[in-house]
Order: C-alpha cells, then structure tokens, then sequence
C-alpha cells in the first residue's frame, strides 16, 4: 500500500490485513474498543475509549469546504483542501483525532476544513485528511482508513 | 422570627441580584486544588482541598488524624480520584471512573489506601468498609516537611508512574500503571521478514538528499530493533513498534536502556513486502510525506 522506492508492486496489505480482523464490528465503532487484537499478528494497535467514529451524513457534499479563494493565506493547503472537497463521504465519516474536544459543531474530521476550517492550522487534521486521500486514492475502503487513521493519530 | 426570615431572604435576593461577578469567591482555609496528568492517553484526574499546617508540627496521629480513623487525604470534601482509562495503582486494578479517596489510618507508617464508588461526600462522614470499595495497604515514609497536603506525579515513565502524597511529614507513594497503547515487543518469529540490512535514503520533496546510511534491523530482547550506520546521536539504537501490520513506530531509549518517547504520528515506517518478504519501507511524517525510504541491500 506504500509507495514503493524499488518500484516493486505495492500490495494493499497492511491496512486490509488489519481490516480483515475487525470485519465483525460495526465500522463505525470499530475503535471504541480497548484492545483490539494481540501481538501475534494480529492488529497490535490499542485505540483507547473515544468517540466512536461518525457515520457519513446522508447527501453531505464537499460544498462547505474551503475554496482557493477562501486560502489565500494558506496557499500549500489549497491542494489539500481540494482532495478533502472531492471525497467528502469518507472524509465525513472519519472521527478527528487532533484532541479538539469534539465540539458540537464539528461532526467529523470535514468539520476541519468548513468554516473556521481548523485544518489551516493544525498539523494532525492536515495529516489525517493527506492520509485518508491518499488511501481512497489507493483504493481503500472508509472502514480500512480509519483503522489507519486510528494507527497513526489514535 | 418570621422578620428575621424576610431579611436573610432580602439579603439573599440582593446578593444573588446586584452582587459581584466573583460572587462564587470564598477564602477558605483549605483551598481547592487539583492534579491531572496523562500518561500515554489516561488521564489522571484528582481533585482535593488543601489544608495548610499553619504552624502545627504534628498533625497524624491527632483528631479526626488519629490512629485508627478514616480521613480523606484532603479537606472539605472528599478528595476524589478519576483515571479515564483502568489503572493499576500498587498493582490493584483501579477501573474507569471516579473515586472519592480515603486513608485509614492504621498507624504512624502504615495507611490503607481506599477508594470509594461513592465520590461526591464530606469528609466528616468517611464511608463503611464495604466491598465496592478498593483498599490497597501503603506505607508511609518520613519526608521533609511539607506545609500544604499535595498529590503529585513527581515521576513519570512511558506507561506509569509514581503517585505521591505529602503533608506534614508524611509520604506516601503509589506505584500507577496505565494501560499502555502500544505493544512494545514483537515476536520472533515474525521479525524474521524485516531482519538485515537496508539503504536508507532521507527524501525531500519527493528526491533524495545527502549521503544514505545504512539501517540494520535486528531482534533483541524480545523487541524488534534498529540502528544506523553512521550512528544518529538521537537515534541510537532504537525500538520499531508495530502500530499496525507491516506499519511501525520508532521508540527511543533512555540512557537507562527505557523507551521514553514513540514518535507518533510524528513518523510511520511504512513496509512493504513482495512474497512474503519485506523488500522496502518508507517513512512519512505527521503530514503523510515521504521523508525517508529504505531498500533492502542485497
């Protein structure tokens, strides 16, 4: 799933792997628990007790998503901005792990990147939107990017 | 009678109408004070008032301090303790959730530690032994003199820490452990796909930059470990820790040979196998760029 400096075929490994011992839970609880697996290859990462991952709003659209315009500041982020804009039912699906709080006005990490747009400033939400662009564009599922997400930032 | 009741009623209404905005202020002799620390994500959450000595040499043994009593490690109301997550104090499971605190006073060195379910109570009406609670024996050690009641975490390591109480002379210190996020050892006979010796070349903006170093993957005590050649003074010999398959996280040591940092999200050693063998990896940071990449040497 890595790009790969040898130019070997990446194979899409890790992450599925790591889905593939959390099919049995509900994607969009699938960190609330504890401790998910043991160290015998199974997915080692303990996420601890937070917010259960949104499920993306129905009809939700990248509309409210910062334009160039509205980055005139931030131009490095503009890209950025325009991956996020483009997949917004994964994005809206994903659980911010910037350590925000969880304010009720932001539902999920496209939160970020609407309005105030948190993401100008902060390095993880940055992070986690390139991450989640980069796996869809790979072409992972929401349920593999957040367990990823979870590895990472969690 | 009834007079004296409407005018403690109009003081009331005056106070609560036209008083000021730090109505709510009160000079106590104990004042409410409290900890928090996390540890690897739990929080250590203690509230307590804080009683001074104000001149008396001795304290315990006295009172409602007397050999024997219950007494909350505070004043006013019971000190209270809230991890987020299960810890282990002294090696006791403590589960999530919010404790008023209490010691049993047993003697001038030896406490019971208590935690009580029942959080929210005076510290004049410490609550009867019963089984919910969690009683853990302590000792106490002599220390300097400490005028005002103090919980502190005065050390910390990666997955715990040492949980201290202090007044007059009296010290008392838990032994807390968290649960730990991450599982620091990885077994032997998966690491053998990720052992040798590998190129490593540091990247930026999407080309490689100064000389490559070579990294060296070994499998010591139980955990898989690297190490460059030439050395990284920060580096050193260094902890790969799996945050998922085929995905690690370098942990640093101390000079006493313990992880005191894990870089993360700060940098994902990404792995990737071909047959089954782990041929390259890339490094990205917080912001998902590559900044290294590796290549197993022939």
């Amino acid at each position: 799933m890595s790009v790969c400096a040898a130019g070997v075929a990446t194979v899409a490994y890790p992450i599925r792997m790591a889905f593939a011992r959390t099919t049995a839970h509900d994607c969009a609880s699938d960190s609330s628990g504890e401790r998910a697996n043991d160290s015998a290859g199974g997915m080692v990462h303990v996420s601890r007790q937070k917010t259960p991952h949104p499920k993306p709003r129905t009809g939700i659209t990248g509309a409210n998503v910062l334009t160039a315009a509205q980055l005139a500041d931030h131009e490095k982020l503009i890209p950025l901005f325009d991956s996020v804009r483009k997949i917004p039912q994964i994005i809206d699906g994903i659980r911010c792990n910037c350590g925000c709080g969880h304010p009720p006005e932001m539902y999920s990490l496209l939160s970020c990147y609407e309005g105030e747009a948190m993401a100008r400033e902060c390095a993880v939400c940055q992070g986690q939107g390139k991450l989640a662009a980069r796996l869809h564009s790979e072409g992972k599922s929401l349920a593999e990017i957040r367990i990823a997400l979870d590895a990472k930032f969690g | 009678m009834i007079c004296l009741h409407h005018h403690l009623l109009a003081l009331a209404l005056l106070s609560t109408v036209g008083g000021p905005s730090t109505a709510a202020a009160q000079i106590r002799a104990s004042e409410m004070g409290t900890m928090s620390q996390i540890i690897d994500g739990t929080r250590i959450a203690m509230q307590f008032y804080r009683p001074r000595a104000r001149g008396r040499d001795t304290l315990f043994g006295k009172s409602d301090m007397s050999w024997g009593h219950t007494w909350t490690p505070g004043a006013n109301w019971a000190t209270t303790l809230e991890p987020s997550s299960a810890i282990k104090l002294n090696g006791v499971n403590i589960p999530k959730g919010k404790y008023s605190v209490w010691m049993r006073l047993n003697s001038a060195s030896a406490w019971t530690f208590i935690l009580d379910p029942d959080f929210h109570r005076y510290h004049m009406e410490p609550p009867d032994s019963n089984a919910k609670q969690i009683r853990i024996p302590v000792t106490v050690t002599t220390a300097p003199f400490t005028d005002v009641l103090t919980w502190s975490m005065p050390e910390l390591h990666i997955d715990g820490g040492t949980l201290e109480f202090r007044w007059e002379r009296a010290r008392v210190a838990l032994t807390l452990d968290v649960t730990p996020s991450l599982v620091m050892t990885f077994p032997a006979t998966e690491a053998t796909a990720l052992l040798g010796a590998y190129t490593y070349t540091d990247i930026d903006k999407g080309k490689p930059v100064g000389t490559p170093k070579t990294l060296t993957i070994t499998h010591e005590d139980n955990t898989l470990k690297g190490r460059f050649d030439p050395d990284d003074p920060y580096f050193k010999k260094f902890a790969l820790i799996r945050i998922a398959p085929d995905w690690f996280a370098p942990g640093v040591y101390d000079k006493t040979g313990k992880i005191y940092e894990v870089l993360r999200p700060d940098e994902t050693w990404e792995f990737t196998r071909t047959a089954g063998k782990i041929v390259s990896f890339v490094v990205r940071g917080e912001d998902d760029e590559i900044f290294a990449r590796g290549v197993r040497k022939p």
